[in-house]
């Protein structure tokens, strides 16, 4: 009673705050971003100041929350004009016509050029020719290495591991289990990123997402199981989210480790050693350069009320001027005609760029969610040796291709 | 309404029932009882009863992204919950749930008794420490998950460390990632979390049995054990019970505390019934099979309540 009393008169300040203002109409975004340097907030900023039109009112939801808050919203139909979303779930969203279809403005625009944009970051917001979405930035996995750990043992620092077969070696090497040190660090957790960590081994070893039955496949979990089995990587990668596996490197536990550009922040605050990144190694016998990709896509939730000025912002912050200042937080552009000039961490810098060629959009499936899973079961099947390798890609097949059958990649 | 109206209302206002009568208000029907019974009723209704009814009514429907904000969804009658039954996942977290809050329960009750009888001892302190073991249950779960993940981390958890120090382990325990000990680790962590509450309603339930009878127990050369057995536990019997009620209650609803150690991995090991509802429902966007599922612990906290209301009346009139 008294809440929505209050929300009443909240409601009725706003509006005379706006018969104040006139013409200016507020679009509300949701986003996830926590780190104060994220290009998010200098945009904002500059966008409030640049026109008198369109007012961005930001709220700061933690990624984790942020799809189940976009689905309460949906479902009482009080949605934010604009919110930030990881790319795999863009397509669950869109193919179940919860997003707002920008496909028109898009035609119209002269920011946002499909052309211009790398492929996986665009193919991952369409869905059935129609755009859904805006990709706000992108990003990738390489390899981070302890440098001084690689002197440590008789390792180069300068000849990271390039195949498969080189990457065990090396961490056979690093690996010391009286100082609590494993050789390699991958994240395998029942979630999203466990699966988005896995799919670059399934590309490399020729496999992919609708042949989990065929021995590629198996050749990619088996690699991976075996390097927790020998105890080259730790039991705990099974329940370690990314920035965790990336903590047991800070920490010196873990000689090499996946790990996106997100982590480059902290990782010069906190990393006391020389550390160092490289592409992902390949395997020997296919040499296939692969890597996934990850990244937050713009989109109007259906039912957004201020989608033209939901797109200006999405037009100012696709400018090469913003997108640019994205790497100081570590988010690669999703576009290929930004450089970044004097780049923080330039080594890391041209890596990732590299490594951002091969990374493969996840989907775009609006059943991701259920391929997904199927494939986060496999992974801890094999790797806590509840099920063999094959037997267990061959079930994840087995759920995978009847969704795949109905809709396909 | 009526049989609400009808019950034995004097001995739940016993005191304002005095008052009544002095200003010669009838005592059973007057207008202001209702207007009294109508908000709380209203509010259960509006805030209780209106989720578990949608709840239910998304259970009998196919409910997906793309018509969640509508009503009017296909009917698929008890569809889910067959899907439900036969998931194996269910199965086994089903059988975790019962694990979990059974264990939870025994252990939060026994700790609890325990941790309360010997700060009743009454030491210098043992107002304070009892205070600070409160505190620990007021933690957001989240952060008490982060730090249980981190004490049971294999390499440089403290629980391994502390474990080997002492001798106990040859090995490191693999206190998360072994589907075989996962869910032994979440309940540890939950019992950690939870005991201080049951610590608490016992110490208070303790300090109402008079002092006369343990005096007059020990000039009849009663012993310590026989002090707890004929005094103590008849006095703490209503109260035991009521805890247990209330800790399978809280217990049933564990997630947070689940999610952040463990998300219910590895393979499902340390998932219980929410979480399971809420992956469903938030990860797979399958809100029909997550009420469905919903609605199992839905049934299971219903009946625990019940019995709780049950004792707090027989209390109440004891």
């Amino acid at each position: 009673m008294w809440k929505r009393f209050s929300v009443a008169l909240a409601t009725a300040s706003i509006f005379a705050a706006g018969a104040a203002l006139a013409q200016t109409k507020t679009v509300t975004l949701w986003h996830v971003f926590n780190l104060e340097t994220d290009m998010i907030y200098g945009g904002i900023e500059a966008f409030n100041a640049s026109q008198k039109e369109y007012r961005i009112e930001p709220r700061l939801v933690p990624a984790t929350q942020i799809v189940t808050e976009l689905i309460k919203a949906t479902a009482t139909g009080s949605v934010p004009d604009l919110a930030t979303l990881d790319n795999p779930v863009v397509a669950s969203f869109s193919g179940q016509g919860t997003l707002t279809d920008l496909t028109d403005l898009v035609a119209k625009s002269q920011v946002v050029r499909p052309d211009i944009y790398f492929q996986g970051p665009w193919a991952s917001a369409q869905w059935k020719g129609r755009t859904f979405g805006v990709p706000r930035d992108a990003n990738t996995l390489a390899l981070y290495y302890n440098a001084d750990m690689f002197r440590a043992k008789g390792l180069d620092p300068d000849k990271p591991p390039k195949t498969w077969s080189e990457l065990r070696a090396a961490a056979e090497k690093l690996r010391d289990p009286a100082k609590n040190v494993y050789g390699f660090g991958f994240c395998a957790m029942q979630a999203e990123e466990g699966v988005f960590q896995f799919l670059p081994f399934l590309t490399q070893a020729g496999g992919s997402i609708d042949k989990l039955d065929q021995p590629e496949a198996t050749a990619a979990l088996e690699f991976l199981s075996a390097m927790v089995k020998d105890g080259l990587a730790s039991k705990d990668v099974i329940n370690q989210r990314q920035y965790e596996v990336i903590n047991t490197f800070m920490a010196g536990n873990t000689a090499m480790a996946l790990g996106g550009p997100w982590e480059l922040p902290r990782m010069e605050k906190e990393a006391k050693f020389d550390w160092r990144l490289t592409l992902l190694p390949v395997k020997d016998d296919k040499k296939v350069a692969a890597s996934a990709l990850g990244g937050y896509v713009f989109v109007a939730p259906k039912g957004a009320k201020q989608v033209e000025g939901a797109f200006r912002f999405i037009e100012f912050m696709s400018n090469p001027k913003i997108l640019n200042e994205g790497w100081k937080s570590g988010r690669l552009a999703p576009r290929t005609d930004v450089k970044v000039d004097n780049p923080l961490w330039p080594q890391a810098y041209g890596i990732y760029l590299e490594q951002m060629k091969s990374a493969k959009a996840r989907g775009p499936h609006p059943q991701w969610p259920d391929i997904s899973k199927a494939m986060q079961t496999a992974m801890q099947e094999a790797i806590t040796n509840a099920k063999p390798a094959q037997q267990a890609m061959q079930e994840a097949a087995r759920k995978i291709q009847p969704i795949l059958a109905k809709t396909p990649l | 309404m009526k049989t609400l109206a009808n019950l034995p209302a004097p001995r739940i206002a016993g005191p304002a029932q005095a008052g009544f009568l002095k200003f010669g208000v009838p005592r059973m029907r007057s207008p202001l009882l209702y207007v009294f019974l109508i908000v709380p009723v209203g509010y259960l209704i509006a805030l209780v009863g209106f989720p578990v009814g949608y709840n239910l009514l998304m259970s009998v429907q196919e409910v997906n992204l793309g018509n969640i904000v509508t009503l009017a969804r296909p009917f698929v009658g008890l569809d889910n919950y067959r899907a439900v039954l036969a998931d194996p996942s269910f199965q086994k977290v089903f059988v975790n749930s019962l694990l979990f809050v059974g264990v939870n329960v025994i252990a939060q009750i026994g700790i609890g008794l325990a941790v309360a009888l010997f700060f009743a001892r009454g030491f210098p302190g043992a107002q304070l420490l009892r205070g600070l073991l409160l505190a620990a249950w007021m933690l957001p779960a989240l952060v008490v998950g982060a730090l249980w993940k981190w004490i049971f981390a294999t390499e440089y958890g403290l629980a391994n460390a502390a474990l080997s120090k002492l001798g106990l382990i040859g090995a490191p325990i693999h206190w998360l990632s072994d589907p075989a000990v996962a869910l032994t680790s979440v309940t540890i962590a939950n019992i950690w979390f939870g005991m201080p509450f049951s610590m608490i309603l016992i110490a208070a339930a303790l300090m109402s049995i008079p002092k006369e009878l343990y005096e007059a127990a020990s000039l009849d050369g009663a012993g310590s054990f026989a002090r707890f057995r004929y005094i103590t536990l008849p006095g703490l019997q209503a109260t035991l019970f009521a805890v247990a009620c209330l800790v399978t209650i809280y217990t049933m609803r564990a997630f947070d505390l689940i999610f952040a150690m463990t998300q219910g991995g590895p393979l499902d090991a340390s998932n219980v019934l929410p979480l399971l509802s809420y992956q469903f429902s938030f990860q797979q966007f399958k809100f029909d099979i997550g009420s469905a599922i919903g609605s199992f612990s839905f049934v299971i906290v219903f009946v625990v309540a019940l019995i709780y209301v049950r004792t707090l009346k027989k209390e109440a009139i004891a």
